[in-house]
């Protein structure tokens, strides 16, 4: 194959991700709380009562900008990211759930290539 | 076009531009589609390069009857504008028709309702050799839960048909969005990751949105320049049995 995935023995047993709340403007800001229940929400409508009991954490969440870093169980990494993007509506209003980075380490969260500005 | 400006921030390279037709409806002609340079002035840039937006036009024909194929086969000129044909086939006489002989560039799988028939190995095969690739779309997943079941259900279907196929290339699924709206669209490795809940594998799920759908534009390419293929090949020369007695100027001149 083109494309080959190699998985390590010692594998990390979290991974990561950093993801943005799209929503039409307007619309009210969830808080943290009210965030971390859409994401477990998205987990029920996809993968049901043991995709919802997932353990999935918010480390940080930011209100102004509706972004936040998860951490989830790798064996649930793959639920996790299509439940997420697949999630239509928040309060009868069309969101997008923006996944901007995933890893297996925290660190690699901190830099993000996409956005380099070359001077 | 409002939606088209989201793409570029998401990761997308390239976006075609999807008219439907629908021929069960009378007097449905095929318009000509609107070149991209009028409906956007400027395109915005590619994400991490400084290339612009490819944007391209693309047919749907939704096809219920076999005198709808009567369309394709006549060489109307609207339909060389476009850069990628697809066909939506509604029963299964049409699937195989439209796998084996029609056309097309790709071959658009119904994702919001229950198919009406079930998938075959012989067309799906001959398909795969002619190079057209089966599509499926997402958006409908987004919206809806019972489309979301439809989805995944006739996903895994058509993945179970394609596996076990003996052959070099199994990569021969396109996952497109259908997306009415900004918020409708996910990002590609999004829908790649969509691609392992389908069943796919790792390398056939990214394939699904990057090589893939790549192959279909260049199908698409070589539909609208190809007339016909001119080909040389090598004829054996003429092995003699008897050795010559006559000396060679004197041999019979038509050997070739």
């Amino acid at each position: 194959a083109a494309f080959e995935r190699r998985v390590l023995r010692s594998a990390a047993e979290h991974h990561y991700l950093r993801v943005r709340l799209e929503l039409p403007d307007g619309a009210a800001r969830p808080s943290a709380a009210l965030f971390k229940q859409l994401v477990v929400t998205a987990l029920r409508e996809l993968h049901g009562e043991v995709g919802a009991a997932l353990p999935v954490d918010v480390l940080t969440y930011e209100e102004k900008t509706m972004s936040a870093i998860l951490r989830v169980i790798s064996s649930g990494f793959v639920k996790l990211w299509s439940a997420l993007t697949l999630l239509g509506f928040y309060q009868n209003r069309r969101c997008a759930f923006r996944v901007l980075q995933t890893s297996p380490f925290l660190l690699a969260l901190s830099g993000n290539s996409r956005e380099l500005v070359l001077d | 076009p409002s939606c088209l400006c989201s793409p570029f921030p998401v990761g997308y390279s390239a976006v075609a531009l999807n008219h439907v037709i629908d021929l069960k409806e009378k007097k449905q002609e095929i318009v000509k589609p609107l070149p991209p340079a009028e409906l956007f002035p400027s395109l915005p840039i590619v994400q991490g390069t400084s290339k612009q937006i490819k944007v391209l036009n693309r047919l749907t024909l939704v096809v219920s009857d076999p005198s709808h194929c009567n369309l394709l086969r006549s060489t109307s000129t609207n339909i060389r504008l476009y850069d990628i044909i697809a066909v939506f086939p509604k029963t299964e006489k049409l699937f195989h028709i439209a796998c084996t002989t029609l056309d097309v560039d790709l071959v658009c799988i119904n994702v919001t309702e229950k198919l009406p028939f079930y998938f075959r190995r012989p067309p799906v095969n001959v398909a795969i050799d002619r190079g057209i690739y089966f599509e499926l779309l997402y958006a409908p997943a987004i919206k809806d839960s019972t489309m979301r079941r439809y989805t995944i259900s006739n996903a895994i279907s058509l993945m179970q048909i394609c596996k076990g196929k003996v052959s070099t290339h199994r990569e021969n699924k396109v996952i497109n969005s259908n997306a009415s709206g900004p918020l409708e669209l996910r990002g590609p490795y999004d829908v790649a990751n969509l691609g392992l809940l389908f069943g796919m594998s790792e390398s056939d799920a990214k394939a699904a949105v990057s090589t893939n759908c790549r192959a279909t534009l260049l199908h698409g390419e070589t539909r609208k320049s190809a007339c016909g293929v001119v080909y040389t090949v090598k004829k054996p020369r003429k092995v003699e049995e008897e050795e010559t007695t006559l000396p060679a100027c004197k041999k019979a001149k038509t050997q070739v």
